[in-house]
C-alpha cells in the first residue's frame, strides 16, 4: 500500500513538472529539406543551439524532411490529416499557392508590419528573390532562405585549349563553343532536363527568349507564346541536330558528376552545387550567367529563373501570440545577414540578403572565389520561378509536355504546347 | 443457489469470442473498411479550389471523375490512360518473365553442385537489398554518360543507349530492374516447393521411361501448382504496387512513358484539386487487382477439379 502511495505521489509530481516545463518552454518544430549534398542537419543543429543560447525559453526542434517534394507531401499529409505539422518549414518558394489553398500558412507580412525597421528588412533582400514571396496584392507570405538559380559551369581548361578565353554570352556563341568542344568522350553542353523536372532549366530559355511563362497573376500561364515555343525548340535541338548532348537532356544527378569527370565541357546546374564542384574539380572551374537566348541589342542573351526554398510559417489560428513571437524570432534569425552569410558560404546557396555579402565569411569567400559573386550578379537577369494556382497539376502538365518534345515523342512543339495550354487554361478557369 | 453460476457462465462464453476478435475487428474497420468506403464515396466528388479551399465543401459530380480519366484529351485522363497501359505491360512482363525465370533458377539450383550456398545466395540477394537502394544502383548503371551499362556496350563497339531518357526504352529498363529484384525471391518459393516433391516419383517415372521433358510437364508443374498460384498472386500484386523503383529511376518519365498507376496516384495526392481523381484511380487499381487475383484462383481451382 505504501509503495503504491509513493508511486502515486511520484507520478503526480512528474506530470506537474512536465506541465510546468511545457508552460515555460516554447518548442518550435522546424522542417527542412535538402537538395544538395551538404550536411544540413549538422548546420541546423548548430544554428538551433546558437539561437537557443540567445533566446532562453525557446527550443528549436530541427527535422530533416527529405527532398522538397517529400517535405511538401509530408507537411500537407500531416496537416490535412489533423496532425500537428511543423511551425516553420523550408519549402519551395513556388509552393505558396498549394499551401494558401489549404489555409495552412499565415503571411509574413503581418509580422513585418509590426517591425520597427520592416521596410529596411524587406528592402535588403534581392528583389528577384522576393518575386515568389508575393501574392497578387503584394503581400509578403514567405521569407527567402536557401535560394538558388541555375548557372553555367564551364571547364576553363577545355575552353582555353579550344581557343576560347571567355564564356559564351548568347546562345549562338553557346552553340558554337559547345560544338567545338564536343568529342567522342566529351559532351559540349549538358542541360539537365531529363528526370522529371525540365521546367526549371526550360524557364531560363523562355526568359532569355523574351517572355517568362508566368506573370504576377496566379491564374495566368503563358506556355504557347512564340517565345515559349522557340525556347522549347532550341532546347530540343541541343540533343538532336546540334548534337552537343544526349537527346532528351542529361539526368539531374549525373550532370555535375560528368562535369567533374571531364566528360562535359559546360553544364547548366544549380548554384546549390557550387561548393561541391569547386571542391572536387581538378581543373579550373568557370562560372557564368546562362546565355540561353539570342543576342539582344548589347550582344548578350541572358535569362534565368530563381529557385530554391523559403521560410513558411504555419498557423491554423490556434497559436498564442507568444508562440508566434518565438516563431518570428527564429525566422528572422535564419534570415539575418549573419546566418545568411554563413549559410551561403557553407552551401553555395545565394545569400538572400544584400548585407550578407558585405560580412564574413561570405565577403572573404567571394574575394577568394569570385565564382560565388557571379550567381549573385546574375540575379539582375533573373525572373520569377513558375507557380500559379493548381501548381502541382499544371507543373505536371508542363513537365510532361516538355519531356515529350525534348525526347522527340512530340514532333510538333507548337501543337503539343497548344494542347497543354488548353488543359492549363481549363484548370485556371476554375480559379477566375 | 446452484442456478446462478450456470446462467452467468453461458453469457461469458457467448461474449468472450467477440471480445477476443474485437481488437482485430476494430483495426480492420478503422484502417481497411472505413477508408475503403470513404474512397468510393470521395471518388464521386470534386473538391473545392481557391484560397482556403479546405473550408469549402466538395461538389457531387457523379461519375464525372471516372469519365475524365477515360477521356484522352483531359489533363488527368491523358496521363491516366498512358499510365494504365504501362501498368498492364509492366505487370504482364514482370509476371510472365520473372516467374518462369524464378522457376528456372530454382530447378537449376535444386541439384547437386559445388558451392551451392553461394549460387543460391547470389540469386537471392537482390531481393534482400532495400528497394530504393537497389534502384539507385541501377539508376547509376543506366546513366547515359557515366553508367556501367553504356560503358559495357561502348567497349564492345556498340552505341550507348539512353536507358532512362528514351521514352521507348525506359519502361523496359524499369522492368529489367524489377525482374532482377524479384526472380530470386520467387526462386525461394519454387525451391521449397521442389524440395517437397518426393524423389521416388521421379525415379518411378524414369523406370517407366519418362523423358526430362515429360517429367517437367506431367510431374513437376502439376505438383508445384499451389506454389505457382501463390507466386503468381504475389507477383501480380507486387507489380501493381511498384512505386519505389520509379522514384529512383526517373520518376516515371520522360512524359509518363514509364509511369505506373500507384505512382501516378502518389504524384497527385498532395494537391487537393486532384483528390477526386486520386480516389477514382484507387478504385480502378483495386478493381484490376481483384480481377487478376480472382482469375488466377478460378483458373487454378478449375485445373484442380480436372
Amino acid at each position: 500500500m505504501r509503495t503504491l502511495r509513493v508511486l502515486l505521489i511520484l507520478m503526480t509530481l512528474t506530470v506537474m513538472t512536465g506541465a510546468l516545463q511545457a508552460q515555460d518552454e516554447i518548442v518550435i518544430d522546424f522542417y527542412f529539406p535538402s537538395a544538395t549534398a551538404n550536411d544540413s542537419e549538422g548546420i541546423f543543429e548548430a544554428y538551433a543551439e546558437q539561437f537557443q543560447s540567445e533566446n532562453p525559453g525557446i527550443t528549436i526542434n530541427p527535422v530533416f524532411s527529405g527532398s522538397y517534394t517529400d517535405t511538401r507531401t509530408t507537411v500537407l499529409t500531416e496537416l490535412q490529416g489533423g496532425g500537428a505539422g511543423p511551425d516553420v518549414a523550408v519549402m519551395l518558394a513556388t509552393d505558396f499557392y498549394s499551401f494558401a489553398e489549404e489555409g495552412l500558412i499565415i503571411p509574413a507580412q503581418q509580422f513585418i508590419d509590426e517591425m520597427e525597421d520592416g521596410e529596411a528588412f524587406v528592402a535588403d533582400f534581392f528583389p528577384a528573390l522576393m518575386m515568389n514571396s508575393l501574392d497578387e496584392n503584394g503581400n509578403i507570405w514567405s521569407i527567402p532562405f536557401q535560394r538558388s538559380t541555375p548557372i553555367l559551369y564551364y571547364n576553363a581548361d577545355m575552353l582555353a585549349e579550344a581557343g576560347y578565353d571567355a564564356p559564351p554570352t548568347n546562345n549562338a556563341e553557346l552553340i558554337e563553343m559547345a560544338q567545338a568542344l564536343t568529342t567522342d568522350e566529351v559532351s559540349g553542353l549538358l542541360v539537365p532536363v531529363a528526370g522529371g523536372f525540365p521546367i526549371w532549366m526550360y524557364q531560363s530559355f523562355a526568359i532569355a527568349y523574351g517572355q517568362n511563362i508566368v506573370t504576377d497573376n496566379p491564374t495566368e500561364v503563358l506556355f504557347n507564346t512564340p517565345e515559349a515555343v522557340e525556347a522549347a525548340e532550341f532546347l530540343t535541338s541541343l540533343g538532336t541536330e546540334l548534337g552537343v548532348g544526349p537527346v532528351g537532356g542529361s539526368a539531374w544527378g549525373d550532370t555535375p558528376t560528368a562535369f567533374l569527370a571531364g566528360q562535359a565541357a559546360m553544364i547548366y546546374h544549380t548554384t546549390g552545387n557550387l561548393t561541391r564542384i569547386l571542391n572536387d574539380a581538378d581543373f579550373e572551374v568557370g562560372v557564368w550567367y546562362l546565355p540561353s537566348g539570342p543576342a539582344g541589342e548589347d550582344g548578350t542573351g541572358y535569362g534565368s529563373p530563381t529557385g530554391g526554398g523559403n521560410l513558411y510559417i504555419f498557423d491554423d489560428g490556434s497559436k498564442s501570440p507568444e508562440e508566434l513571437d518565438a516563431i518570428w524570432k527564429w525566422v528572422t534569425f535564419l534570415a539575418s545577414a549573419e546566418v545568411q552569410s554563413d549559410w551561403g558560404a557553407t552551401t553555395g546557396y545565394i545569400a538572400a540578403r544584400q548585407s550578407a555579402w558585405e560580412i564574413d565569411p561570405l565577403a572573404s569567400l567571394v574575394e577568394e572565389f569570385p565564382q560565388y559573386g557571379i550567381a549573385r550578379d546574375q540575379l539582375e537577369f533573373a525572373q520569377k520561378e513558375y507557380t500559379s494556382y493548381g501548381a502541382i497539376t499544371i507543373q505536371g502538365i508542363i513537365n510532361g509536355t516538355l519531356e515529350s518534345i525534348l525526347t522527340g515523342e512530340a514532333e510538333d512543339a507548337q501543337a503539343a504546347m497548344d494542347e497543354a495550354q488548353a488543359q492549363i487554361d481549363s484548370i485556371l478557369a476554375e480559379y477566375q | 443457489m446452484t442456478a446462478k453460476p450456470s446462467t452467468r457462465k453461458p453469457f461469458l462464453t457467448y461474449i468472450l469470442p467477440y471480445l477476443l476478435v474485437a481488437p482485430t475487428l476494430i483495426f480492420v474497420l478503422m484502417f481497411n473498411v472505413i477508408p475503403a468506403i470513404q474512397t468510393v464515396h470521395d471518388s464521386f466528388y470534386k473538391p473545392a479550389v481557391g484560397l482556403n479551399a479546405a473550408d469549402k465543401p466538395p461538389t457531387f459530380v457523379g461519375t464525372q471523375n471516372y469519365a475524365d480519366l477515360f477521356d484522352s484529351s483531359h489533363y488527368m485522363g491523358s496521363r491516366f490512360l498512358d499510365t494504365l497501359s504501362n501498368t498492364i505491360v509492366f505487370t504482364l512482363a514482370t509476371v510472365f518473365i520473372g516467374v518462369p525465370l524464378g522457376l528456372l533458377l530454382a530447378m537449376l539450383l535444386n541439384r547437386k553442385l559445388g558451392f551451392m550456398g553461394l549460387w543460391r545466395f547470389a540469386v537471392f540477394y537482390p531481393s534482400l537489398l532495400p528497394l530504393i537502394g537497389a534502384a539507385s544502383i541501377w539508376a547509376f548503371i543506366f546513366s547515359d554518360s557515366i553508367g556501367l551499362a553504356n560503358a559495357v556496350l561502348r567497349s564492345i563497339g556498340l552505341p550507348g543507349l539512353n536507358w532512362l531518357g528514351d521514352p521507348n526504352l525506359v519502361l523496359m529498363s524499369v522492368i529489367i530492374v524489377n525482374i532482377w529484384k524479384q526472380s530470386g525471391y520467387f526462386m525461394i518459393f519454387f525451391l521449397a516447393g521442389l524440395q517437397n516433391i518426393s524423389k521416388d516419383i521421379y525415379e518411378a517415372s524414369s523406370l517407366d521411361g519418362a523423358t526430362d521433358y515429360q517429367q517437367f510437364f506431367y510431374l513437376t508443374l502439376p505438383l508445384l501448382r499451389r506454389t505457382i498460384l501463390f507466386v503468381l498472386v504475389i507477383s501480380f500484386t507486387f507489380a501493381f504496387q511498384t512505386v519505389e523503383q520509379l522514384q529512383a529511376l526517373g520518376e516515371g518519365g520522360p512524359a509518363d512513358s514509364a509511369n505506373l498507376l500507384l505512382y501516378l496516384i502518389f504524384q497527385n495526392i498532395s494537391e487537393r484539386r486532384s483528390w477526386g481523381y486520386v480516389n477514382a484511380m484507387s478504385i480502378i487499381l483495386v478493381g484490376m487487382l481483384l480481377i487478376f487475383t480472382v482469375t488466377n484462383f478460378v483458373f487454378f481451382e478449375r485445373q484442380e477439379d480436372n
